[in-house]
């Protein structure tokens, strides 16, 4: 009976070093998942913060000039902002039926066996460094954009009435126009793996029935599949939206650094984060501030999009998940 | 005290001459708003196998889950009255969880070894609990793999991973590993419906063996299979348990309609 | 008139799947074409000195520095993000797979994911590097271990969603099992689960180490780059992706070379790490079944 009781004891004493040990484990994951959370309020917070001079003391012209004058200290972020909205737009009109094609290609058109290796392809994409895209895209494709392709447009689409001023232009290779298909390159693997995964969650009964009915791929593909994964998609595409406005080294190098606005796509541009980093490391007082605040404005909108973009997903897994 | 347990026993005799080890008393089992087990009365002998059979959804499994209070680790799962283990509630929360836990062992549908070497399988729910020397440990190991008869196959390569043994050696490390802490009683939860015939032979006769140390119960969708391994049957309907008695009498002549149907197949 | 119809449905057709599968051409020969050059023009750069020459002989230089600075700082910063991200990963999958915070957290987590990184090394400049100066007085500005932090918040939202799906799969019976051992809840997860999910925990690891050792502009204002070996991490510390890029914006040809040079290494290395990351996964996966 005494080794019983003792035992009892020693049950107890371990039932509270357990106890204690397990909610002491329990607070410190709990610390480290919440360091998540403290991560992106604290880019929130320093970031504004460290633009407070240019975002409190400017308001709304910070946004609204179109002045960058590091020699007069003035700053205006309009034709930053203006360079990043392009070069995703531009970005998104390239990226998504790219795209598109290949989930098509991934999910219904390719002989199974190809199916694995292509798309370990396009996901190598995504494992390139921004750097080296950057790198590849001054002294590979900007050569390549003034030699064969802006001629060409301007020659071409720049004769148009209307959308012509948006082509025209010296053959300077760098631009809008180049960062954008950049960065649609970047991000294609983004959106199509979106896509292919959210295509792969329709019901095969779905689309065999269409079949049966004596459809086409395309039919099915664009009548079945993209109507019932419509927000997914959409959801992949703000995914990739969010990556473009937010890419700093593939776009620094080719898109010129020009404060200029112009209409041309051909023409020099700047963006928000190619301006951090080109100047960052020289600014001083109200020029780091802008900077900063720069940064804060790119935080805030990419924040948004990509907000969208996983509201979107989310409802879809659920969906599949329950299907 | 026992005679008043067993008088409230639904229709059965009290055949079994052992004293009750497990007294379940009015239990009840609630998953949110479902009321899954009613009811329930059973006094449980030591040292002989009780299994416990009926439809799947009847509570089988859920009633075997609350004699170690496994079901705790669950949200929205709650069980009230009482099951008494030597005369102790278990269920009451001063019960210390590392007693219950050593007293009572557990074994699962899927052979579920741990991610480590066969030693280490049945050494790491011992350390735990009891800090020995290696030359004890090795002893411990060596007893526990002999009482479920694996010693002989794994003896020469216990440095090696676990996965890679077969289902029904997995399944019996299981069992090693719940008797090296040296309970009392053994559930053991549909041990063989993830085995071959051959696998599930040699767990039966286990099982044999073990219920002259060991107090068993085991929760069975074969009925065959509680025919040949267990003393008492209980015999449970959705979530009530219908019959429990001695399980000659319970595969013979079944004192309520409910359990002969089922016996006879007429239906789950 | 149907076959008139049925004709122009299977032009479309034909159509859609050519361009569908023109679209896919085109994305691999982007890829081709950036591993070719970034091939066959850093192994035209690649020789001894890349190794043993630091940047301060500029193009009479290498890049030793820039290697050796990578090095200490992609392993401090996995050192810092790796125990946290598998910690967090470790709460959202075994305390919080459907409480509110848990749904918060990981949604959360997956914005940090892709957010803006230059955003995140404007972040750690200013919490690390503006407070580390006024402390020090100056003395210590930029510095090695701002620039781990910086990319170790690149790598955590990686860790942290690999661990969390990881833990997820582990089946419930493991739990269950050890659980009715008397294992406590910790012990189960540290000795017993985290085990089962090793490889895949590893995998994001490893997945994680490919992402945070190439980026480049969370580091110009972190870690900022150094001419001089330095291995202090409170010094100021080249990298390579900084290296690069300060000689692709320099005129200088011979530079250019280098940063070629600098750019395959990177690129071995990531496609080395996804590669490793690849066999390891699907080498756990076949041990657990």
């Amino acid at each position: 009976m005494s080794v019983a009781s003792v035992t009892l004891d020693s049950n107890r004493g371990r039932d509270r070093t357990d106890a204690r040990n397990d909610a002491l484990f329990r607070w410190a994951l709990r610390f480290c998942a919440l360091l998540v959370l403290a991560a992106l309020l604290g880019a929130a917070l320093s970031t504004l913060w460290g633009g407070r001079e240019v975002l409190f003391g400017d308001g709304w012209r910070f946004l609204t000039s179109a002045q960058w004058n590091p020699v007069e200290n003035r700053y205006g972020a309009w034709a930053p902002i203006y360079g990043t909205l392009v070069t995703s737009l531009i970005a998104i009109v390239i990226a998504v039926p790219l795209s598109f094609g290949i989930a098509l290609f991934l999910t219904e058109i390719a002989p199974a066996w190809l199916r694995a290796p292509i798309g370990t392809g396009i996901e190598l994409l995504a494992a390139i460094p921004s750097i080296i895209y950057g790198m590849w895209g001054l002294f590979v494709f900007v050569p390549f954009m003034a030699a064969h392709v802006d001629p060409l447009l301007d020659a071409s689409l720049g004769r148009l009435p209307w959308i012509g001023t948006l082509f025209q232009g010296p053959p300077l290779g760098l631009g809008l126009l180049t960062a954008g298909i950049v960065l649609a390159v970047m991000i294609v693997p983004f959106i199509s793996s979106v896509m292919r995964e959210v295509f792969q969650t329709v019901p095969v009964r779905l689309k065999e029935s269409a079949y049966a009915l004596g459809s086409t791929t395309w039919e099915v593909a664009w009548d079945i599949v993209l109507p019932y994964t419509r927000q997914a998609v959409i959801g992949g595409i703000f995914l990739g939206l969010g990556r473009a406005l937010g890419e700093t080294m593939a776009v620094t190098f080719v898109l010129g650094n020009a404060y200029g606005l112009t209409a041309s796509l051909l023409m020099p541009g700047t963006s928000i984060s190619s301006s951090i980093a080109n100047e960052f490391n020289e600014a001083a007082g109200l020029h780091r501030s802008a900077l900063i605040a720069l940064g804060f404005l790119l935080f805030v909108v990419t924040f948004i999009v990509l907000l969208i973009a996983r509201w979107m997903l989310r409802s879809l897994q659920r969906k599949a998940g329950k299907a | 005290m026992t005679d008043l347990a067993t008088a409230t026993q639904s229709g059965s005799q009290p055949v079994a001459p052992a004293p009750a080890k497990i007294a379940v008393r009015n239990l009840q089992f609630h998953y949110r708003d479902f009321h899954a087990v009613r009811n329930v009365h059973m006094d449980i002998p030591e040292r002989q196998v009780t299994a416990i059979i009926g439809p799947s959804g009847c509570g089988k499994s859920t009633l075997l889950r609350v004699f170690n209070r496994i079901y705790a680790i669950y949200p929205h799962l709650r069980a009230e009255g009482e099951v008494r283990l030597d005369g102790e509630n278990i269920l009451d929360p001063g019960y210390s969880l590392n007693r219950l836990r050593s007293k009572v062992g557990m074994v699962f549908q899927k052979p579920v070894p741990f991610p480590m070497t066969i030693f280490e399988n049945i050494a790491y729910g011992i350390r735990h609990h009891e800090s020995l020397s290696r030359a004890d440990m090795d002893v411990r190991v060596e007893q526990a793999l002999r009482a479920a008869a694996l010693w002989d196959e794994v003896k020469d390569k216990l440095k090696h991973s676990a996965l890679g043994l077969s289902g029904g050696q997995q399944q019996r490390l299981c069992i090693a590993r719940g008797i090296a802490l040296r309970p009392q009683v053994l559930l053991l939860d549909e041990p063989t419906s993830a085995l071959d015939p051959i696998a599930t032979g040699r767990i039966e006769q286990l099982i044999e063996e073990l219920k002259r140390d060991y107090t068993i119960v085991i929760v069975t969708h074969n009925m065959q299979q509680a025919a040949r391994v267990s003393d008492r049957t209980a015999f449970m309907y959705m979530g009530e348990l219908i019959e429990f008695g001695d399980t000659e009498k319970i595969f013979t002549k079944p004192d309520k309609k409910q359990t002969e149907d089922y016996i006879t197949g007429r239906f789950g | 008139m149907s076959t008139r119809i049925h004709r122009r449905r299977h032009a479309k057709n034909i159509a859609a799947q050519v361009l569908a599968s023109a679209a896919t051409l085109l994305a691999l020969a982007f890829l081709v074409w950036i591993l070719w050059e970034t091939i066959s023009r850093g192994l035209q750069a690649i020789g001894i000195s890349l190794f043993t020459k630091i940047t301060a002989y500029a193009d009479q230089g290498g890049l030793a520095n820039a290697i050796v600075g990578s090095a200490i700082i992609d392993a401090m910063a996995i050192a810092l993000s790796a125990p946290i991200g598998v910690m967090a990963g470790a709460y959202l999958a075994e305390y919080a797979r459907s409480t509110r915070l848990g749904a918060t957290i990981r949604f959360l987590n997956d914005i940090l994911l892709s957010a803006p990184s230059i955003v995140l090394g404007l972040f750690v400049y200013v919490i690390v590097v503006l407070p580390m100066t006024a402390v020090t007085n100056g003395t210590t500005t930029f510095s090695a271990l701002a620039g781990s932090i910086a990319l170790a918040l690149i790598g955590l939202p990686v860790i942290v969603r690999t661990t969390d799906e990881m833990l997820q799969l582990v089946p419930s019976t493991l739990r269950e099992a050890a659980l009715s051992l008397g294992i406590p809840q910790w012990k189960l997860t540290v000795q017993v689960l985290m085990r089962a999910a090793g490889s895949g925990i590893l995998t994001g690891v490893l997945l994680a180490l490919a992402r945070l050792s190439g980026e480049t502009a969370p580091l110009l204002f972190t870690a900022f780059g150094n001419n001089y070996m330095a291995f202090g991490p409170l010094e100021k510390m080249a990298s390579l992706p900084a290296a690069i890029y300060q000689y692709t914006n320099d005129p200088n040809p011979a530079l250019h070379a280098i940063a070629w040079a600098g750019a395959l290494l990177i690129a071995l290395f990531v496609l080395a790490l996804s590669l490793l990351a690849r066999t390891v996964f699907a080498r756990g996966k076949t041990s657990h079944d």
